[in-house]
């Protein structure tokens, strides 16, 4: 059984011909939701599956994921957790905000929080970064799974209020919230046409791909704020 | 410029330096309580690119980083149990209740009819099905406890069942009176969501009927939500299938969804059936809305939907002649009744 690290804290064991996505695990000895935990080489990791993290899609998908072991995250559309506790696992040395407005699933999400260090839960509306921006600081990277009509004003929004100007927005679009009719693929170009122009901050887009196999109808993508937006309003 | 941070209200020169920080007591639960202080939510935030963290560090409130993060998630997620136990509203008790139900409900209706095959061994002369049955079963078990007056008797006596031995007897009684368990809660939860949609929603209440309106703040979400929706979103609510295959297909619009369960709707001739639903649905949305910001009963509502029945009812006599398509078209008129 071998391991590598294909981004930072971001691994692939490799056990014969199988290859499994992993984190190290921040708090060993605990599953979070069930996963499997495997020892190689005296440290502990926690599998992850692409099926059920757009993250971890877009780490199959080959992006270069721009989190680092200090980075500051902040993760809007947190559910769960599932995700979120990954992300946990990038940043030991880091911070991850974590955006929820379900009472309901922030209840879980809490339960994660009590056993990791490094998750701040937030019971807010995502598309009024204005309500939480007493507590959340300047991040490096906002990650984005809302699954709402307005994603890509809710990113820009955020990014405005949140994002370092060297900072990242990673972002997984759902074609079939934004509209259940139209076919994804013009939805898909829409979104990133509204990114680029239409909102106080624009974007300049890295890369993107359709997360299939993994998620069927989502488009991930990583982007910068163009700086030349920055400054022309407050 | 004043702003308000999680940890004190500060204040910061041209430059952007701070220049003033009144700092909040530095105790645990009292910071989490000023987090959703909604004050504090709604105040003047930081401006864009300020720095908190450093600030924090600057004005003495923490004495690191590490302190920073650590005391920062403590308060996130004191904060966050906070909200959490203010969230336990009417309104989800209302659709808790709705799910308890009809989960009730299905399972009832599969326990019966096991209870009916079981029993049918030993008894199938027996005219009786669902919670009659039940309580027939945990009442007398085997049909020779039944006693001479009863007027069952006959039927008893002369049954081609089998004899139950004392072990099944046992077993299937248990099993009724499980079944009547079932039947006696879901009564209650009836009777309760119809008290409390009756005192939280009068206006509701008198239009939907308060189970038919308990259903729809379950399906919108909340009491708010189904306030704010227009009225054609609440006359096809609970029709999702029928309504996504019209939006994707070619397939007719519903005319109802879960209100077809109103009276008024389900009682009336089917090519009223769209108008009257669509009446219905007008005056739910105005009896929501008045009792989400007013509360009190209107007595007009039922009235004005009265005499707009009346109208529909007048206009509307008898059936529309079905129109035959020329040209081979298939008739796309035929009857169909789209809810759930």
């Amino acid at each position: 059984m071998g391991v590598t690290e294909i981004s930072s804290g971001i691994f692939t064991i490799i056990k014969g011909d199988t290859k499994q996505l992993a984190t190290k695990n921040l708090v060993p000895g605990v599953s979070v939701y069930g996963e499997k935990l495997v020892e190689v080489e005296g440290d502990e990791y926690r599998s992850w599956d692409a099926r059920r993290s757009k993250l971890g899609a877009m780490v199959l998908k080959k992006f270069d994921i721009p989190i680092a072991a200090d980075s500051k995250v902040l993760y809007l559309g947190a559910a769960s957790g599932t995700t979120v506790s990954h992300v946990s696992d990038i940043v030991p040395e880091g911070i991850v905000y974590a955006v929820e407005f379900s009472t309901r699933t922030m209840r879980d999400l809490i339960q994660l929080c009590d056993k990791r260090p490094n998750i701040v839960p937030i019971l807010a509306d995502a598309a009024k970064p204005r309500l939480y921006a007493h507590i959340v600081e300047m991040v490096d990277v906002i990650f984005q799974d809302v699954a709402q009509p307005n994603q890509a004003e809710i990113a820009a929004l955020n990014a405005k209020q949140f994002l370092k100007k060297n900072g990242f927005l990673m972002l997984a679009i759902k074609a079939r919230s934004i509209d259940t009719v139209a076919s994804p693929k013009k939805v898909f170009k829409e979104e990133v046409r509204k990114l680029e122009l239409d909102f106080d901050v624009g974007f300049e887009i890295f890369k993107m791909y359709e997360l299939t196999p993994y998620h069927e109808d989502h488009l991930g993508l990583v982007a910068k704020m163009r700086p030349e937006n920055r400054n022309n309003k407050i | 410029m004043n702003f308000v941070t999680w940890f004190g209200v500060l204040a910061v020169d041209e430059k952007g330096t701070v220049s003033e920080c009144d700092l909040f007591q530095k105790d645990r639960d009292e910071l989490a309580k000023q987090l959703v202080n909604t004050e504090v939510v709604n105040a003047n935030k930081p401006p864009l690119g300020f720095d908190l963290r450093a600030a924090a560090v600057e004005c003495g409130f923490v004495g690191s980083n590490e302190e920073y993060d650590e005391l920062l998630r403590d308060v996130g997620i004191r904060a966050a149990k906070e909200q959490i136990s203010r969230s336990g509203t009417t309104d989800m008790r209302i659709i808790q209740s709705v799910e308890a139900l009809d989960d009730i409900d299905g399972v009832v209706n599969a326990l019966s009819e096991r209870l009916a095959e079981w029993y049918g061994i030993y008894f199938p002369e027996l005219d009786l099905t669902t919670e009659p049955l039940a309580r027939f079963v945990s009442k007398y078990g085997s049909r020779s406890n039944i006693s001479p007056d009863d007027s069952l008797y006959e039927k008893a006596a002369t049954s081609m069942g089998a004899e139950i031995s004392d072990a099944d007897e046992e077993l299937i009684k248990a099993f009724a009176v499980n079944v009547c368990n079932l039947y006696e809660t879901r009564n209650s939860i009836e009777a309760y969501l119809i008290q409390i949609v009756t005192s939280n929603s009068p206006n509701l209440a008198a239009i939907a009927g308060a189970l038919l309106g308990a259903r729809l703040i379950s399906l919108a979400g909340s009491l708010e939500r189904l306030a704010y929706f227009p009225s054609s979103t609440v006359q096809v609510i609970g029709a999702n299938k029928a309504l996504f295959k019209h939006l994707r297909a070619r397939a007719p619009s519903p005319k109802h969804g879960i209100i077809f369960n109103h009276p008024l709707i389900k009682n009336a001739p089917w090519w009223q059936r769209g108008k009257i639903a669509r009446a219905v649905a007008a005056k739910i949305s105005f009896a929501s809305r008045i009792d989400l910001y007013s509360g009190k009963l209107d007595e007009s509502l039922e009235v004005e939907l009265a005499r707009k029945l009346e109208v529909i009812r007048a206009a509307n006599p008898k059936p529309p002649k079905k129109v035959k398509k020329s040209g081979g078209a298939k008739s796309g008129s035929k009857k169909v009744r789209r809810h759930g």
